[in-house]
This record gives C-alpha cells, structure tokens and sequence, in this order.
C-alpha cells in the first residue's frame, strides 16, 4: 500500500480535477458514432491485399487461392525445415503424419512451422481469445500446442511474435473477422463453440 | 444491447462496421482517456477535443490493434500521441485558460485546506516540462505499470522510472516554492 503523501495526494487532485470535468463527456459516445458516420476501419496494405484475393467471406475461389497458398508455404518451410514433414519422409514423418492427421475427439492440436519465431500463441474462443503458448522444444521451428475443449466449432488465430496469423493450414475454414482472418476447427459432434 | 457484450466481442462488432459497439467502447473508456488528455495538456477544452479525435483515430485504425497488447494501453498511446501533437501546436498558438481554480466544495476549515492542497499540486504540474508529467499521470491516473507507460510514450522502462522519480522531486519543490510565496 502507498503512502508516500505527494503521490496520494497527486493521485487524488488528477482524479477531482477530471470528475469535476466529467459533464464534458456526455454524449461523447453519439458523438463519436455521429462523426464516424459511414466509416469503416481503414485496411492495411495486406489486409488489402487478402481482400483482393478473397474479397468475401463466401468468396470460396479466394479462400481456396489463400489455402492453397498458405499450404505451398507451409510446405516450402518445411522443405527447408527438412526431414520433418510428412510429405519429406523425415525420421519423424510418420509420426508428425499421424499428429497432423488425427485429433482426439476432445481435443485441438495445433502445429505451426515458424521457423524464427521467438513467440507463438494461439487465441481463440475456447480460451475467450486469450493467448495460449505453442512450444517448440526441440527448436526445429515447428510450434505444437493442445487444448483439451468440449466439442464444438472453435474460432481461432496464431500471434507470432505480436503479429496475427489467422490461416492455418490444418483448418476446417477460415471466417474474415476481427480485421484479419480467422481459422475454424470443428471438434467432436460440431456444435457451436464460439 | 452492446452494454452486457466483453469487449473482444465489441471489437469485432466495431471491425464489421457496427460503429454502435464502438459507442460501448467510448463509454468505457472515456473517463480513462479524458483523464489522461487533462493531466496531459493541463487545458479542459483541449483534453475534451483530444479525447474524441483519439477514439476516431482509435476506429479508423482498429485493425492495427493486435490482441496481445491490452486495449487500454493502445488507446492510451493514440490519446497520448494526439496530446503531444497538440502540445506542440500549443507552442505557437497559445491559449491561456484557469486550471487551478477551486472547485467550489463546501465550506468546513478542513475540505478549503485539502482544496488548495490540490491547487498547489495543480500549479506544479502546470510547470512541469511535459517529459515528467505525462508519466506521472499515466502513472498515478491511470494506475500503468513502468512498462505500460514506456509502451505509450516510447521510452524505455528505466527512462520511465527515472522520470517519475525526477518529476516528483520537482513537484516537491515547485510545491515547496508556492507555499512560501503564499
């Protein structure tokens, strides 16, 4: 607990002195609404360009152009990775093989080649989008992580090292939402996770 | 019908265009950042136009918001940005408003002396160089951690401490000042 006066006292006038202002705020809220009018959130250079490739959500030609991209760089990475992709028939090929194929009926498995990454997490609605570590222990830059979920559709996305990456390749289908892309996994019967 | 939502969800509403979830998030965080414009630029009128440019700007660039960083800090940095900005117009258009006056509480010995207490903090702050008192309010407003506060303003997390160190020692004194000349 503080108790050095000067900051009590710092922190007491800096609260008055802004609620004693506070009627300033009425309203600010329509305001904001008001000003904004039509506006949309800006796109970046490459929220852009994903919107020209896939420029909407049921725009299945686009989607399909994305996966298969994000697919062929999943596999150059792992050519460069080598030896432990399935498609390379590395020394754990076949098991790697088995992981990406087969989930358990309660359970998420992700796997992510990152191949500089310092950070990668998943966020996702089973854990209200709150980031859940990938490791990498053996620093081959593939990230793993797993998540014991009831069954349902889950909504999710990898930040690696602060950046969202929101198209797994191992997704069952992707939603543009939150400004990027998301990827969707079904688990179990399907339900609605989200 | 936004007012029960969390806010990721009201940040994803905003992202389809539903300016009305952004409403919620203004109404959540206006004190917060109305707080800081003022212990920034010290002028009400100011504090107030800062506050809803930077929940526009907040908007129009929501798509840069990675969800790894708290969403308060972000903001905080715009309205932080924006304060500077117009500091620096400030410079060379000035305005000159009374922002120590008392707030009119009621009469008792006791609430006039805690009033002008808050007066000779008020005073001091006004003539503290920006660099010290934009990491105190954030610090003893918004109640940041060293690190959030060097995120906002740019700074590394020593130079933070360094600051509200050195800016409380010449609050002291500023405080110090007044008093005698009083």
């Amino acid at each position: 607990m503080n108790t050095d006066p000067l900051e009590m006292l710092l922190r007491e006038t800096l609260r008055e002195e802004a609620s004693a202002e506070a009627g300033r705020l009425d309203g600010l809220e329509q305001r904001v609404v008001e000003d904004l009018g039509d506006r949309a959130p800006r796109l970046g250079w490459l929220g852009g360009l994903k919107q020209l490739i896939a420029p909407t959500r049921a725009g299945r030609f686009g989607q399909v152009a994305v996966v298969a991209a994000t697919a062929a760089a999943f596999l150059i990475v792992g050519a460069l990775v080598g030896k432990d992709l399935p498609l390379f028939g590395g020394p754990k090929a076949e098991s790697r093989g088995a992981m990406l194929r087969s989930t358990a009926e309660n359970e998420l498995l992700f796997v992510l080649p990152a191949m500089n990454a310092e950070n990668v997490s998943v966020v996702g609605s089973f854990n209200d989008w709150e980031p859940t570590p990938l490791s990498d222990e053996d620093g081959d830059g593939i990230w793993t992580a797993r998540v014991s979920v009831p069954p349902g559709r889950y909504e999710y996305a990898f930040v690696i090292d602060g950046r969202w990456w929101g198209q797994d390749p191992l997704a069952d289908e992707y939603v543009r939402s939150f400004g990027e892309y998301s990827s969707v996994r079904y688990v179990g019967g399907g339900g609605d996770g989200v | 019908m936004y007012r029960m939502q969390d806010e990721v969800t009201l940040l994803r509403a905003s992202l389809q265009g539903e300016t009305a979830a952004w409403g919620e998030i203004v109404t959540r965080y206006k004190d917060a950042v109305f707080g800081l414009c003022l212990g920034f630029l010290r002028n009400r009128a100011d504090a107030e136009d800062i506050t809803h440019d930077a929940f526009i700007r907040a908007y129009v660039n929501l798509r840069r918001y990675r969800l790894d960083k708290r969403f308060s800090t972000w903001v905080f940095t715009i309205a932080a940005n924006l304060c500077r900005n117009r500091l620096r117009y400030r410079r060379t258009h000035p305005v000159f408003e009374l922002e120590t006056d008392s707030g009119g509480g009621t009469d008792p010995a006791r609430e006039v002396a805690r009033e002008e207490r808050h007066v000779r903090i008020r005073e001091a702050l006004q003539r503290l160089p920006y660099a010290y008192r934009a990491p105190l309010v954030l610090r003893f407003y918004n109640d940041l951690s060293y690190r959030e506060i060097g995120d906002i303003l740019n700074i590394p997390e020593g130079t933070v401490k360094t600051r509200i160190h050195r800016g409380k020692a010449m609050l002291r004194e500023f405080v110090g000042e007044e008093r005698d000349s009083s």
